[in-house]
């Protein structure tokens, strides 16, 4: 039984991981991050580069809806902006793709800026739908504009490093990983600072966070701001990762996939966005193993259980949001303080 | 011959499994002589009405090649994944079967697909795709030098009823109505420029959202521009049946057309009363037509007593024409490449189908431009023959 961990100094007072087994289980799994490349075939490589995209994307949908309790249904549409204009860059220019990637999440900053402006006056459902009204405005830019390509959209050819193509799932897995995990470090330290814990009082009560000092103008457009530029990053990736980019990349259904990603994980937590973007991406595809299970004994299994795991993904959910309303990241805390008191009971 | 589920099958299944899950280890594959032909197939999702057609159809053509001893004394192995018609879904299910599998030939579910895996069948240069796309853009064989598609591209499908107009009335008016969608304004712009070639008048262009219910101001605009014939594109069902119920309810005399998707004949039934007339491009006989010498749709018939949709019989076809380059590959005595692959495609010149197209074929590039006009008989219920098959570029 853990009885508490001792601090002798503000270093380890302000450490994001505090104690030994936190860093031991930290040490893991990076080194599990870099062996898997190596072990694992490209369907699984894919599997976890499309799983790190989404969890870069969901991480920064949990900054804006989580943290400071802006509901947005724009987070596809934030990535299509930044996939679009990595992609212009890399078609017209050939710049470096971290100069690309860089690009795309401030210009995605910069939109989610002005999306963001209503979020002054209006907020929950009405915020939503001012939200959705920008998906519908951008993807009327995207199908239009002849630099986007029109409907047809845009190829373009793969991301370079030092001479190295990235156009097959093990080199983008040491783009995309690495990126998302500086994502995910950058969002777990932004609520450790007065930027952070400003988008958490606004959550909590905007009038209340006003009248404590806080600018609610300045602070909702930031926390739009650092929101849209992760979505822009995820869209980066996304663009590198299938190098094609259309107006219906990025459907309204993607930003209502990140939702349900951050509330079945656990909105307002950092592991939260992480476990449910992970969830939302690989249980279709690990219930697809149920059909490979029943295909030797029955051949036709697979269009028989296609439906029936659609609607099994669907009972999952709902199951989450009545039995673990607090999400994922709630049932590992339980987890974490089982072993924490153990031989006790909880 | 059914065999009985012993306890034992469900644990070494369920191990196999389990050892399938963990990373890095890759099922076992079938490898042998077997040619395997891989499909992310949208068995869910919003084309689900279309998948279970398609995969219903690869199937029933594999059964009938592999009962007949294979091509080239070699089965052809049919491994599918269903991708809920969602790109990053069908990419995944690619990187699956060609981890599991040495596949030869690939089907894929959509544009968005088609065009995100090409650079990938390019560098592997092992794979001959085909595809639920009719997209003009992958009739290119440059760009696309490994994929086809098992009939006429959707510019192509224009072209036809586009001929089918011109010869009926000469100059006649037309309207084009398609989805605000890379699949409704695919066709457009190259069929204005064949319209004004073919001396036919497009006298309007209406773009609506896709699926969408209230056509109102639409019809209206239809009205005023008053067309001997309306092309829907884009569509598969709504709202083309709430287009001609309000047209006609207006008193429009116009005559209404749609393309592939929105053909078959249990889509047409489905637009009611007002689907009398109600004509489409179909490059392949319907299910239940007679007329001719259709042996292969006998043996479909026979197979199946039901109505087969026209996905069924696209399924089936891009089976047929698969297996049929294969078979010009091996009797070349040439390696299972894509290239060679595509060069036995393109080897087929005046190919009889079994009757599924209502003539022999062609594939010179990357479709098959054939096609012929259909009309809704609402006492038959039953989409009827309403011109002679129309070969275009001849």
């Amino acid at each position: 039984m853990r009885i508490g961990t001792l601090k002798t100094d503000y270093a380890a007072d302000e450490a994001l991981f505090d104690t030994g087994l936190q860093k031991c289980l930290l040490a893991l799994a990076l080194a599990g991050a870099v062996l898997l490349p190596f072990l694992a075939s490209p369907y699984w490589l894919f599997l976890a580069c499309l799983c790190a995209i989404n969890v870069a994307s969901a991480t920064g949908l949990n900054i804006l809806t989580g943290y400071t309790g802006l509901v947005s249904l724009g987070q596809a549409a934030f990535m299509s902006v930044g996939a679009y204009t990595v992609a212009v860059l890399e078609i017209h220019l050939g710049t470096p793709f971290l100069l690309n990637l860089l690009a795309g999440g401030l210009t995605t900053a910069l939109v989610g800026i002005a999306v963001g402006i209503p979020s002054l006056r209006v907020k929950g459902l009405y915020l939503a739908i001012a939200t959705i009204a920008a998906s519908v405005v951008l993807h009327f830019i995207f199908s239009h504009w002849a630099l986007t390509g029109g409907v047809q959209g845009l190829s373009m050819p793969p991301a370079r490093f030092f001479g190295v193509t990235m156009d097959q799932p093990f080199q983008l897995y040491w783009m995309i990983m690495p990126v998302t995990m500086l994502m995910v470090l950058g969002a777990a330290n932004l609520f450790r600072t007065r930027v952070g814990r400003a988008f958490i009082a606004i959550r909590d009560r905007d009038i209340s966070a006003e009248v404590l000092g806080i600018p609610l103008l300045r602070y909702k457009l930031m926390s739009f701001a650092v929101s849209s530029c992760y979505a822009g990053l995820a869209g980066g990736l996304w663009a590198y990762f299938f190098r094609v980019v259309t107006p219906e990349s990025f459907p309204l259904v993607n930003s209502i996939f990140y939702l349900a990603a951050i509330i079945v994980g656990g909105m307002g937590t950092i592991l939260g966005g992480i476990l449910g973007a992970i969830f939302m991406t690989m249980v279709p595809e690990v219930l697809k193993f149920g059909a490979g299970l029943v295909t030797p004994f029955y051949p036709d299994a697979l269009a028989l259980l296609a439906p029936v795991r659609t609607i099994v993904f669907g009972a999952l959910i709902v199951g989450f949001l009545i039995f673990e309303p607090q999400g994922l990241a709630e049932i590992w805390r339980r987890i974490r303080r089982f072993f924490h008191l153990w031989p006790f009971k909880t | 011959m059914t065999r009985k589920l012993t306890r034992r099958d469900v644990l070494a299944a369920g191990a196999a499994m389990g050892s399938g899950l963990a990373i890095g280890i890759r099922p076992l594959a079938a490898q042998g002589a077997d040619i395997v032909l891989g499909g992310s197939i949208p068995l869910t999702g919003v084309f689900a009405f279309a998948g279970v057609g398609i995969h219903n159809g690869i199937q029933d053509y594999l059964k009938i090649v592999n009962d007949a001893g294979g091509v080239g004394g070699r089965k052809i192995k049919y491994v599918a994944e269903d991708t809920g018609y969602k790109v990053d879904a069908s990419v995944a299910a690619f990187n699956k079967i060609t981890g599991q599998e040495k596949v030869s030939l690939y089907y894929g579910d959509s544009t968005g697909f088609s065009k995100t895996i090409n650079p990938e069948l390019e560098r592997r240069g092992t794979i001959l795709m085909a595809g639920a796309s009719f997209a003009t853009e992958l009739n290119d064989p440059k760009k696309y030098p490994l994929q086809f598609m098992a009939g006429p591209d959707y510019s192509e499908m224009f072209g036809i009823l586009l001929r089918y107009c011109a010869r009926e009335q000469s100059g006649a008016k037309l309207d084009f109505v398609y989805s605000d969608t890379e699949f409704g304004r695919d066709p457009i712009a190259p069929s204005e420029a064949l319209a004004k070639t073919l001396g036919l008048n497009i006298v309007e262009k209406i773009v609506t959202p896709p699926g969408s219910v209230d056509v109102s101001t639409e019809v209206l605009k239809l009205r005023r521009a008053n067309p001997d014939y309306t092309i829907f594109h884009g569509y598969v069902l709504a709202p083309i049946p709430e287009f001609m119920t309000q047209a006609k309810q207006m008193g429009l005399r116009s005559k209404f057309m749609g393309t592939f998707w929105s053909s078959d004949n249990s889509t047409v039934q489905r637009m009611g009363d007002v689907a009398e007339g109600y004509m489409g491009v179909m490059p392949y006989r319907y299910y239940y037509d007679a007329d001719g010498n259709s042996p292969m749709l006998e043996k479909i018939r026979q197979m199946r007593p039901e109505y087969q949709s026209t996905a069924y019989l696209q399924g089936f076809t891009t089976a047929l024409l698969m297996c049929e380059a294969v078979k010009r590959t091996l009797a070349a005595g040439k390696e299972l490449t894509g290239v060679n692959m595509k060069a036995g495609l393109n080897s087929i010149k005046d190919f009889d189908t079994g009757g599924i197209f209502g003539v022999p074929i062609s594939i010179p590039g990357n479709s098959v431009s054939v096609g012929r006009i259909y009309a809704f008989d609402s006492k038959s219920k039953q989409m009827r023959p309403a011109s002679d098959w129309i070969r275009l570029g001849s």
